[in-house]
């Protein structure tokens, strides 16, 4: 079949060769820059979902050692003075009026995650300490401070922000982010 | 064994158009060649000859050659072209090869002293190999039409003597007929038992017509060739592709059944994660936490040992989850920029301090930042109040 095809072919005019070729050649080179991209992406689609599953299939292997480090990890707290969001700022708020530290902003609750046991909440509080006497300020915030610190590890401090209060240097705005851990 | 199913690919090109020409036309010879010469110096070497023996000039005659690298002869032959009629001549137009008939039993593997008789209907030919690599006397002989068996053979045996020497004869009843040659190098000839072949390049030896023509039917004919076979590759191609396409449905099939997979065992590992990021979490709150105002009163001192001179006051003091637990941002201002320099070395004279990093802010001379990092060792809690 291939001899009585070649023989057509070469029994045609030049023109008609080239034209045999110049669309037999045009059609493989669209074909092979679509097929290209498609292989491509699945390429790249079948590379992501091999890492997916061999992520998943690490994670799932390590699931009894991640349990186990949960559970040593939750048996290091006291379920009873544990605290959930709610307590989290009545319990700072309440050290905070203890030292003489009147205003008190909650900035919102962020619970950071569960997994049924136990969950970490994340709360922002900023407190100001506004008497006119500069010293007093300071003095304060460092008794409230070492205050929350007897709470650890049910109460950790995550971040902090100390700034004067405009116009007044003595006053001073204290920014905390604190975290606790709540089991359930 | 079966032939591979590419083959076809390679499959060498249909049977030439070929004009045979009466052998009654032409006049033949062999022609001494000198030893190791390429093929060019022959054909040089068998013109100079041809231009000796003829009786015209060689742009006069229809004349070919046949001559195989390492032969010691070639055998050439010739007619005057006025023996041919103009529409004889057009009618070789549309043929790849014009040769007499002998001319195509010329690659035949015979044996030394080997005559082959070709017998026709009203003439018969004799060629004669004295080795078997080219011919050395081409004889014709008409056989008139009511020629009777004992007459044909009487003009074989005058044919045959006429050769003289010869061992082996081989008689041929048909005319050779070109058949599909194997590849694009060669061509072949076959009459019976007997098969002929000769390379493209001898080939266009062995074809009468004039030689600059010939040239550049040659080159159409690479041309040609080379756009069929570019034309075979595309379609190759374009049959992987179809096989490629068939594949790429497969694959895409066979990763679904890997993306169901992912998907269901998504939320399980995403209980795990979760899990383990809240252990890692706890263990960071118990055993390592944040103690800023121990590194506030380590960089600013305290009454007895103050280390910040009062010309600098900080107007904000903070930390970042991302520069650790150990690290203590600080934005100061100075009435005295002469004692940043000093405060910087005090601070990095401290055992408690890794790393001291002072920039003073961009057009504001008064204004510097100070980047201190702890050593962990040596921050501990301070006493509870």
């Amino acid at each position: 079949m291939i001899r009585t095809l070649r023989a057509y072919f070469l029994s045609r005019l030049l023109r008609e060769k080239l034209l045999l070729v110049a669309l037999v050649a045009v059609g493989a080179v669209i074909w092979i820059s679509s097929f290209s991209s498609r292989a491509g992406l699945l390429w790249r689609g079948q590379k992501v979902t091999t890492t997916e599953l061999k992520d998943q299939d690490r994670w799932l292997r390590d699931r009894p050692r991640v349990e186990a480090a949960a559970q040593k990890a939750a048996a290091q707290l006291d379920p009873a003075k544990t605290l959930d969001g709610t307590r989290l700022f009545t319990t700072v708020r309440q050290l905070a009026l203890d030292n003489g530290l009147r205003n008190i902003t909650n900035n919102g609750l962020t619970p950071l995650g569960s997994n049924g046991q136990f969950s970490v909440n994340t709360l922002g509080v900023t407190i100001t300490a506004n008497d006119p006497n500069g010293e007093k300020n300071w003095e304060s915030l460092t008794n409230f401070y070492k205050a929350l610190q007897t709470r650890s590890p049910y109460v950790a401090i995550d971040q902090v922000i100390l700034t004067p209060m405009r116009g007044n240097s003595g006053q001073l705005s204290l920014f905390l982010k604190v975290s606790s851990v709540e089991i359930h | 064994m079966c032939a591979s199913p590419l083959s076809f690919l390679r499959a060498g090109p249909p049977p030439p158009k070929v004009a045979l020409l009466p052998d009654a036309l032409f006049f033949s010879r062999a022609i001494p060649v000198a030893e190791g010469v390429t093929a060019a110096e022959a054909a040089g070497q068998v013109e100079l000859a041809l231009e000796a023996i003829a009786p015209f000039p060689l742009p006069q005659l229809y004349y070919g050659w046949y001559w195989v690298p390492g032969a010691t002869h070639a055998f050439v032959y010739a007619a005057y072209r006025r023996r041919f009629t103009t529409e004889q001549t057009l009618a070789w137009q549309g043929a790849e090869l014009v040769l007499p008939v002998s001319a195509t039993l010329f690659g035949a593997k015979v044996e030394p002293a080997t005559t082959v008789v070709l017998g026709m209907a009203e003439e018969m030919i004799a060629v004669y190999w004295e080795t078997p690599a080219v011919p050395a006397k081409v004889l014709f002989r008409p056989v008139p039409a009511e020629a009777t068996a004992e007459e044909r053979g009487r003009i074989r045996e005058e044919l045959l003597h006429a050769m003289g020497g010869t061992k082996t004869v081989i008689d041929l009843a048909e005319l050779p007929v070109a058949e599909p040659a194997r590849n694009d190098r060669e061509l072949g000839f076959r009459a019976g038992e007997l098969v002929s072949r000769v390379s493209r390049a001898t080939a266009s030896s062995l074809d009468v017509r004039d030689k600059g023509d010939l040239a550049l039917l040659r080159n159409a004919q690479q041309r040609d060739v080379l756009l069929w076979r570019l034309a075979v590759g595309c379609a190759a191609a374009l049959l992987v592709l179809g096989l490629g396409e068939v594949a790429l449905v497969g694959s895409r099939a066979w990763n679904q059944v890997r993306v169901t997979q992912v998907n269901a065992r998504k939320s399980a590992v995403d209980k795990i994660k979760a899990s383990a990021e809240l252990a890692n979490r706890i263990d960071q709150l118990v055993n390592n936490r944040l103690l800023p105002f121990e590194m506030i009163f380590l960089v600013a001192g305290d009454k007895q040992n103050k280390r910040k001179p009062d010309e600098i006051w900080f107007t904000r003091i903070s930390t970042l989850p991302a520069s650790g637990l150990y690290t203590l941002h600080v934005e100061a201002q100075t009435t005295n920029t002469a004692l940043i320099p000093v405060y910087e070395s005090q601070l990095k004279a401290m055992k408690e301090l890794r790393d001291v990093k002072v920039s003073i802010l961009p057009g504001q001379g008064d204004r510097f930042q100070l980047t201190v990092k702890f050593n962990p060792e040596m921050l501990k809690p301070a006493p509870s109040a």
